[in-house]
């Protein structure tokens, strides 16, 4: 690899704060040329804010910006790129009606014929081996392919320096192997990259260096190469990381959930159709549903937790009762609770106090309605427990919702269903946006209530989490699951085919078993 | 430079108190000023308005009777807007709730008994829950904006109420006047007060008030109705039904501005006739968002704007004020309340414009700022 030692982009006591936070704090960092560069930090670290300020979509209270050597001011989006800095957000901004060359060209700053962007836009394609074909509409296009626009998007202006903000939450393995291959090359022709995760295992296979973040400081800096990702999450959180203990001998009792041809039709314009969904989980058994973000998650978590009431009763059945047709309170009586993906306003209400959102889910099975009336001490008492039991970091049962941080938020939700003494538990991404102490504890908290016996389903697009947790593994695409299998007898390249949308053909060639430890880009 | 509005992490508990005080204070010192440019004695004009009914005993119970009604359906409008369900046809509601008193007024008029009145209350809420059902069936089967099919019955209703009296229940004794016959004594409201014109209207505007509260901060049903607006996705997954909610709120609200309709009819009005209409079932809107669409909240500001009408007609007799001028305040007294609650709730914040291609940039500001 041939590597300079000139500074590409240096910051010198970079400073933001926000309304109530101080989210960058006397920031430095350098990045040389050609160097894949690792941003590594928890939610809120001030990683977002550190990049959104090198590409000019916000300025620093303070601080120093030098562009290979020179000072600069970057006042905008647009001068960032005149400067040679591209950005692939993780959420993209592609006009779904559109066709791929439209949505490249709608993002240039200088007008150019079509035909010249075509031939760029090929050469470019061509050069990294970027797959696309640049008449589709981007309605038709998967996630990974989008992506794909974003970054040829970003290769148009011939960037010195490319900055990626969590780029792979929403790819499948083999489309994030794909994606290193294109990053390496880049990197091999002298272009640096900022590389914002914090998935560790990516980052040490993919990373030269690593400046990690926490609470908008920078705490170290590291060779990800050298150091493991237990070491690196401990820099990142700062305290050390409680290992999880999951009893290895499980003996699974009855069924506690099952579900037959489960089939929902598409819920207005963006939603996805659930089809012919069958599996059951048994009492104590974990079952975890991978799968890429918008293949029917959201939906499924639906369905099961009752907020959408099906019209087959048989779909659903709860420890031998048929629920398809009952709603969320009635499923709650019969012991299934729920926790859905998002936390502010789904999950929980925002401006309500936490005892209000105790009585959100727990009134009937902590009896805290009389004759239609709330009995407030009672769901003060729940609330007092749960902030207790779950370590919920808080000013006290009165506070509002939207005061919590998103882990402690997070705990609290967790805590509230899990002290329910929930028979059955489906759960959406419990540790998304949760920093890592947090996420170690609502997990433990999943394992111990699978211990007692409590069927739980698992819908996660974090392969790390699913494969620690959980016994047995299904894989949702496009609304269908593929048939649950124990966790130990999927290899990491069935699970990504069947992300991807492939079913039942499972190449001879993946004979690797699971390992906690995946070498996932190692190639 | 350009403003732009942040949202406030921790809005100020007292300032949503103060707002409304706030309000009614610029209203007063905005009204002056105006009512001086006009013309008028713009401090005369104030002092008349939001003074007189306040200082001299005599229109206490003035008082009473204008805010009783502006009270009940401000409660029942309240509701409704802390679920998100926007009813802005309660004048409707409350002329068909007068038209259904009416009705059973004119069968029972040969017949005599204490359970005339509670029949005619019951045939009011029916009344105003019949118009307002038409909008929930559409609001909840064909989500078609509820906003725009009540007030749009709203002159339905007028039309219907013309009709009437000009028509099928034009009293033979009015020498042609467009008026129903005057209700009998056991169809007619009593005075709970000797010597006054202090209506049933009153207390029951009370009572209707404080169970509201009860019911809003206590019951379960209050908690659903709180979550299903402030939080529909929640409210779904705490176990609570949309359009339920709707349709309870609907028939809630509609009920108590059919019941106030009876409660006009047989109280200051007596028969039915074609100024029935007074905009109450309009300036209820008023009171509720002044009332911070809370129980209690609302019976004080039913109070207020009580005073505002009753002060227009002491500055139209004494100071020749135009009836227009209290509309006038009314409206002044909304807007400021609005503009207050935004300052509650955001903080303005001038920023730089940077001159940004607008079709990247579009999509991106709407990430969050951190």
């Amino acid at each position: 690899m041939q590597k300079s030692q000139n500074i590409m982009l240096e910051l010198k006591n970079i400073s933001k704060s926000f309304p109530a936070v101080l989210a960058n704090d006397n920031i430095s960092f350098a990045v040389k040329s050609g160097e894949i560069h690792a941003l590594l930090g928890e939610n809120g670290a001030g990683k977002s804010t550190l990049v959104k300020i090198i590409y000019g979509i916000m300025q620093p209270d303070k601080g120093e910006i030098f562009w290979q050597g020179k000072k600069v001011h970057i006042a905008n989006p647009r001068a960032a790129r005149a400067l040679g800095i591209g950005m692939v957000f993780q959420h993209f901004s592609l006009f779904e009606a559109m066709s791929v060359l439209e949505n490249i060209a709608l993002g240039m700053d200088k007008k150019i014929s079509n035909r010249i962007l075509e031939k760029k836009v090929q050469q470019i394609m061509q050069k990294y081996g970027l797959l696309l074909n640049p008449k589709r509409i981007v309605s038709t296009l998967g996630v990974g392919e989008r992506q794909r626009i974003e970054i040829v998007r970003a290769l148009l202006v011939n960037p010195k320096l490319l900055i990626m903000d969590e780029p792979t939450s929403v790819l499948t393995p083999q489309e994030v192997e794909q994606l290193f291959l294109v990053l390496r090359q880049l990197a091999n022709e002298g272009c640096s990259i900022i590389y914002i995760s914090h998935k560790l295992q990516e980052i040490k296979a993919l990373c030269d260096r690593a400046t990690i973040l926490r609470g908008g400081k920078v705490v170290g800096e590291c060779n990800p190469k050298k150091e493991t990702s237990k070491s690196m999450a401990q820099m990142m959180i700062g305290t050390s990381l409680k290992t999880i203990k999951k009893s290895k001998k499980k003996k699974f009792a009855d069924i506690g959930l099952k579900v037959n041809n489960l089939s929902l039709k598409k819920q207005g314009d963006f939603g996805v159709s659930l089809k012919n969904i069958s599996f059951t989980v048994r009492h104590g058994e974990i079952l975890g549903i991978a799968g890429v973000a918008g293949n029917g998650q959201n939906e499924l978590q639906n369905v099961l937790s009752g907020e959408i009431v099906l019209k087959d009763n048989e779909a659903i059945i709860l420890n031998g009762v048929a629920v398809g047709k009952k709603n969320a309170t009635e499923r709650r009586k019969l012991g299934l609770c729920a926790v859905p993906e998002e936390r502010y306003g789904h999950a929980a209400i925002p401006d309500f106090s936490l005892n209000d959102n105790s009585i959100l889910t727990a009134r009937e099975r902590k009896n805290m309605v009389r004759a239609g009336m709330i009995n407030i001490k009672k769901a003060q008492d729940f609330t007092k427990k749960i902030i207790a039991n779950f370590n919920v970091m808080t000013t006290g049962h009165a506070a509002s919702a939207n005061s919590l941080s998103g882990g402690n938020l997070q705990k609290f939700i967790m805590g509230r269903e899990i002290l329910q003494a929930p028979d059955i538990l489906v759960v959406s991404q419990p540790t998304w946006g949760v920093d890592a102490g947090a996420g170690s504890a609502i997990r433990q908290a999943i394992i111990d209530l699978a211990l007692k016996g409590a069927a739980i389903v698992l819908i996660s697009q974090d392969l790390d989490e699913l494969l620690e947790l959980c016994d047995s593994l299904a894989v949702i695409n496009e609304g269908k699951l593929s048939k649950p299998k124990k966790v130990g007898d999927m290899s990491i390249e069935e699970i990504g085919l069947l992300m991807g949308g492939i079913h039942g053909a499972v190449p001879k060639e993946s004979s690797s078993k699971i390992k906690v430890e995946t070498d996932a880009a190692s190639a | 430079m350009q403003l732009q509005l942040e949202k406030r992490l921790h809005p100020s508990r007292l300032m949503l108190f103060i707002v409304p005080i706030g309000a009614v204070i610029m209203t007063m010192v905005l009204g002056a000023i105006i009512f001086t440019i006009l013309g008028f004695n713009g401090l005369s004009a104030v002092r008349e308005i939001f003074l007189t009914p306040i200082i001299n005993p005599l229109k206490w119970q003035d008082l009473a009777v204008k805010a009783a009604p502006l009270i009940i359906i401000g409660v029942g409008l309240s509701i409704g807007y802390r679920a998100n369900v926007w009813n802005i046809g309660a004048e409707g509601q409350y002329i068909v709730g007068g038209l259904a008193a009416t009705a059973i007024a004119l069968i029972t008029y040969e017949m005599s008994g204490w359970w005339i009145l509670p029949l005619m209350a019951i045939g009011g809420i029916f009344g105003g829950m019949v118009w307002v059902f038409i909008p929930a069936l559409l609001r909840t089967k064909l989500k078609v904006n509820e906003i725009l099919t009540s007030l749009m019955l709203t002159y339905v209703a007028v039309n219907l109420l013309n009709y009437l009296v000009f028509g099928p229940w034009k009293s033979p004794f009015a020498f042609g006047q467009p008026q129903t016959i005057l209700f009998n004594e056991w169809q007619t409201l009593p005075y709970i007060i000797e010597g006054t014109i202090v209506q049933a209207g009153a207390p029951i505007a009370i009572i209707i008030a404080l169970l509201a509260w009860l019911l809003m901060s206590r019951s379960l049903f209050g908690f659903q109705i709180k979550t299903v607006g402030s939080a529909p996705n929640a409210a779904r997954y705490g176990g609570f039904s949309e359009n339920k909610t709707i349709w309870l709120t609907l028939l809630i609200s509609g009920g108590l501005a059919g019941l106030a309709g009876m409660l006009e009819v047989a109280g200051p009005f007596g028969r039915m006739v074609p100024q029935f209409p007074t905009g109450y079932g309009f300036t209820a809107i008023i009171v509720a968002f002044l009332g911070r669409l809370h129980p209690i909240g609302v019976l004080f500001a039913g109070i207020i704007l009580a005073i505002s009408f009753v002060g227009g007609e002491v500055a139209q007799t004494t100071i020749a004020l135009p009836n227009a001028a209290v509309g006038l305040f009314q409206a002044l007294m909304l807007f400021l309340l609005l503009a207050g609650d935004v300052l509650v709730h955001y903080k303005i914040k001038p920023i730089r414009i940077n001159r940004v291609d607008k079709g990247q940039m579009g999509a991106k500001k709407q990430e969050e700022i951190i």
